[in-house]
């Protein structure tokens, strides 16, 4: 079934509206000073961040909109803007709560990213590199985010509340100006009236 | 892309009542401008602008007949004096993100999305860490891609219908607005399908 399908198929399940302009849909929320944690909970505090931080104001998606997650993106940020692996080298587990529903749960994400790498379903295409060696710094980026293609569409239905949760023992997330981010990319619609291009 | 880019763009003309794009060329293109105001719009200005250094359009509208799918968004940074195409990170560091929206004639069609600096959610382009053995530092650093990869379907610009991309650059960890200056303008490619008109007859 195509991402389209699905998102219609859902949405009629649930007797949403099934307009709208279809689009791409990014959904992106950052933890400020996340410190030292076994647990993460993106897209549940919006207070005091701007729109460079998230692009929700709300953990849950208008009336007339919703959308399918195909892509999990995470990226850590010290204090000075460097990146760096994800949650460094520790096994991390991820899950994605819709509603009262768990829709990935505990997805080991340590597979997908830095030096641990082990690439289940990355279809590899490097952006490019420098020759330069350098160490890593804001302008000289030696990991890449971590990214996770799912094999499943989820959907986010309009108007239901939907969080990430990360699961570790003792992370050391960065403290200070540091930072996390979570972003869930995929196909979706937001509300318009009218023909859709 | 669930639908084919020729798919959607019969789909859209059908809807707009373009009976004539489906004997048009069909192609591959990519439009670009840089926002040289420093006013967080690209494309409006193009008319405005020097071709090919800063953009490849006229004006920011199609002629009749003449169409794009876009499959990718993409931006970059554009260094005012040297007229040098700059990798994003490497000019505002991997903690810039900039967030812009899709305008097509009066429709806001793409909303506040995302493009980060440290590389972004850009579909099967991921990679890992490259080390040399042996060696503490990695042997190189990364130039991420900054693209949306348009899911599920592509966007389609119609004829002669005006498009821009409104954007702001923030970073993602303090969320402070960063300004652009004139070493470090942004600029934005739209890729994808396109349609060339063609008379089908000798002119």
């Amino acid at each position: 079934m195509s991402q389209i399908s699905k998102l219609g198929y859902v949405d009629s399940k649930l007797g949403a509206p099934s307009s709208g302009q279809q689009t791409t849909r990014i959904l992106f929320n950052t933890i400020e000073a996340p410190g030292t944690t076994s647990s993460l909970v993106f897209f549940t505090s919006f207070q005091g961040l701007t729109n460079g931080q998230t692009n929700l104001t709300a953990n849950r998606l208008d009336s007339m909109e919703s959308m399918v997650i195909k892509t999990i993106w995470l990226a850590q940020y010290t204090a000075l803007g460097e990146l760096r692996n994800f949650g460094e080298d520790s096994q991390q587990t991820l899950s994605i709560i819709v509603g009262n529903q768990q829709v990935v749960k505990d997805l080991p994400i340590q597979f997908n990213q830095g030096a641990s790498g082990q690439a289940f379903d990355r279809l590899h295409e490097n952006g490019g590199f420098s020759e330069s060696v350098g160490i890593s710094e804001q302008f000289i980026q030696t990991v890449m985010p971590m990214e996770i293609r799912l094999l499943t569409d989820i959907v986010i239905p309009p108007q239901v509340a939907f969080e990430v949760r990360v699961q570790s023992n003792n992370v050391a997330y960065g403290s200070g100006a540091a930072a996390v981010v979570c972003a869930l990319s995929g196909y979706g619609k937001i509300f318009s009236a009218g023909n859709t291009f | 892309m669930a639908l084919s880019a020729q798919d959607k763009i019969m789909y859209v003309a059908n809807k707009l009542g373009l009976s004539t794009l489906k004997d048009m060329q069909g192609s591959t293109g990519a439009v670009y401008d840089v926002d040289t105001d420093i006013s967080g719009v690209l494309f409006s200005n193009a008319s405005r602008h020097q071709n090919p250094n800063i953009t490849n359009l006229t004006q920011n509208e199609f002629e009749v007949n003449e169409a794009l799918l876009i499959e990718t968004i993409s931006f970059y940074a554009y260094q005012g004096n040297t007229f040098d195409v700059l990798n994003f990170q490497a000019a505002y560091g991997s903690d810039a993100v900039i967030v812009y929206d899709l305008i097509i004639g009066n429709k806001r069609v793409m909303k506040d999305t995302p493009v980060f600096a440290a590389g972004s959610p850009y579909t099967f382009a991921n990679t890992g860490q490259k080390l040399v053995p042996g060696f503490t530092d990695p042997a190189s650093a990364f130039v991420p891609r900054h693209q949306t990869y348009l899911e599920g379907a592509g966007i389609l610009i119609p004829p002669q219908v005006q498009f821009y991309i409104d954007f702001r650059v923030f970073n993602v960890r303090t969320g402070a607005v960063i300004t652009p200056t004139d070493q470090n303008l942004i600029g934005c490619y739209l890729f994808g399908t396109r349609v060339l008109l063609n008379f089908n007859t000798s002119i």
